[in-house]
């Protein structure tokens, strides 16, 4: 196991070194993580490992460009592996490497926030957990049609049959509680 | 929107999961460079990047670590390269073996089949001639020396069967004659007695059996001679 202490920016410079221990410890913090999160889409574990592999080569040839100092990776891999996982499942075609949108496409913004800790985000993965399995059936429910299918809200309302208004109230209510567990986390 | 408005909408934004519309006006509106929004869109990011734990944790399996740093590792990949290329390379050569000997093991095989299909026509050859009432037999030789016998019939040739021929040095072989009472002997072929010194020669020609006074055998060199080069080993007269 790598150390968990390495920082974002020693991990950065590794990258740019073309220092494989940099995708070593990548791996070893998110590689779960991301395996699971594709799993969940796909449903298929050959495709998700299909693209583990194929987040970590692109983490591997773009993440030199990373800028730590605004930042973190982890939140960064995730939301590429989010980002990943839809394009699969909107693709007609089969190939994951025409699917792949760029980086750059795939999360545009991701350079430009500056949580205040960045290695605390999955510090607080159990009372991220916990404040999830409190959600509501309801909430939970539309909060994974829209992160793991990629559904927009009035997608959501037709295919729960539900008013516009009651799943953005749902997802509205979700986000507050989960918004409040995640700055406590990083603040904490 | 207002700023209250958007705030509650950056997760949101972040997913994908806006109306077009919406979507639209945020673009804009970040495009102004709003310090505001900025800082709200930071602080979204991990909150949707927190939904990713809405996913059951599942273990990947083992080998896809070391999947994931071989396709990042060039030296590793190289090294791999180095192993396959070495392993291709053995298995070309185990198969080249085995092609060299298995086109060994035909040729010997057709060898040995030619060798079957040329006795089996002898003994067809012998069996033509022992059955004809008109061949005749003549014995020789005593048991502790060459003997056997050899069947003639006129018609259809001369079956030449016995036993303890001497052992023959290398690159010679026997070499059976139709000796006739004038003019030179008839080459009736060459043969090789078994390791016994058991051995059957079969000339399947019609034999002048009013000019052949007798058959011999000689040792002469491998591959026959046009004529005896060597005193006859063994001389059995048909009269």
């Amino acid at each position: 196991m790598h150390s968990e202490q390495t920082s974002d920016s020693e991990l950065v410079d590794k990258l740019r070194a073309r220092d494989p221990d940099a995708i070593a410890t990548l791996y070893d913090r998110y590689g779960c993580l991301v395996y699971s999160l594709f799993l969940k889409v796909t449903q298929d574990r050959t495709v998700a490992e299909d693209l583990v592999q194929e987040l970590f080569l692109r983490v591997w040839n773009r993440g030199g460009n990373f800028d730590a100092n605004k930042g973190t990776l982890g939140v960064w891999i995730l939301s590429i592996t989010r980002n990943f996982a839809i394009d699969h499942i909107r693709s007609a075609q089969a190939r994951f490497q025409t699917r792949l949108r760029s980086i750059e496409q795939t999360d545009p913004l991701s350079f430009s926030y500056k949580p205040a800790e960045p290695e605390r985000i999955l510090d607080s993965e159990r009372s991220v957990r916990q404040a999830l399995s409190e959600l509501t059936a309801n909430q939970r429910r539309v909060l994974e049609m829209a992160y793991f299918e990629g559904f927009s809200q009035s997608e959501i309302a037709a295919k729960l049959q539900e008013p516009l208004g009651t799943v953005k109230s749902w997802m509205r209510s979700a986000l507050i509680r989960l918004r409040s567990t995640v700055k406590a986390g990083v603040a904490g | 929107m207002t700023h209250p408005e958007m705030d509650e909408l950056y997760e949101l934004y972040l997913l994908g999961a806006l109306e077009p519309e919406q979507a639209a006006e945020i673009d804009d509106h970040l495009r102004t460079q709003c310090s505001h929004c900025q800082e709200h869109l930071q602080g979204a990011a991990p909150v949707a990047a927190s939904l990713s734990l809405l996913a059951e944790s599942q273990e990947p399996p083992a080998r896809l670590r070391s999947r994931v740093l071989e396709s990042v590792n060039p030296k590793s990949r190289s090294r791999n390269w180095i192993f396959a290329v070495a392993g291709l390379s053995a298995a070309c050569a185990a198969l080249l073996i085995v092609a060299l000997w298995t086109a060994s093991a035909i040729r010997s095989s057709h060898a040995r089949i030619a060798a079957l299909q040329i006795e089996r026509v002898q003994l067809e050859e012998a069996v033509e001639i022992l059955s004809k009432s008109d061949t005749r037999a003549v014995q020789f030789g005593r048991a502790e020396e060459p003997h056997g016998r050899v069947f003639v019939n006129r018609n259809n040739g001369v079956v030449f069967v016995g036993s303890a021929l001497p052992q023959l040095a290398a690159g010679r072989t026997f070499q059976l004659w139709l000796i006739p009472g004038q003019g030179a002997p008839e080459s009736a072929g060459i043969f090789h007695p078994n390791a016994a010194g058991d051995f059957v020669q079969v000339r399947a020609t019609p034999v002048d059996t009013s000019r052949i006074h007798a058959v011999a055998v000689s040792v002469e060199p491998a591959g026959g001679s046009p004529a005896p080069t060597t005193t006859p080993v063994l001389i059995v007269p048909l009269a």
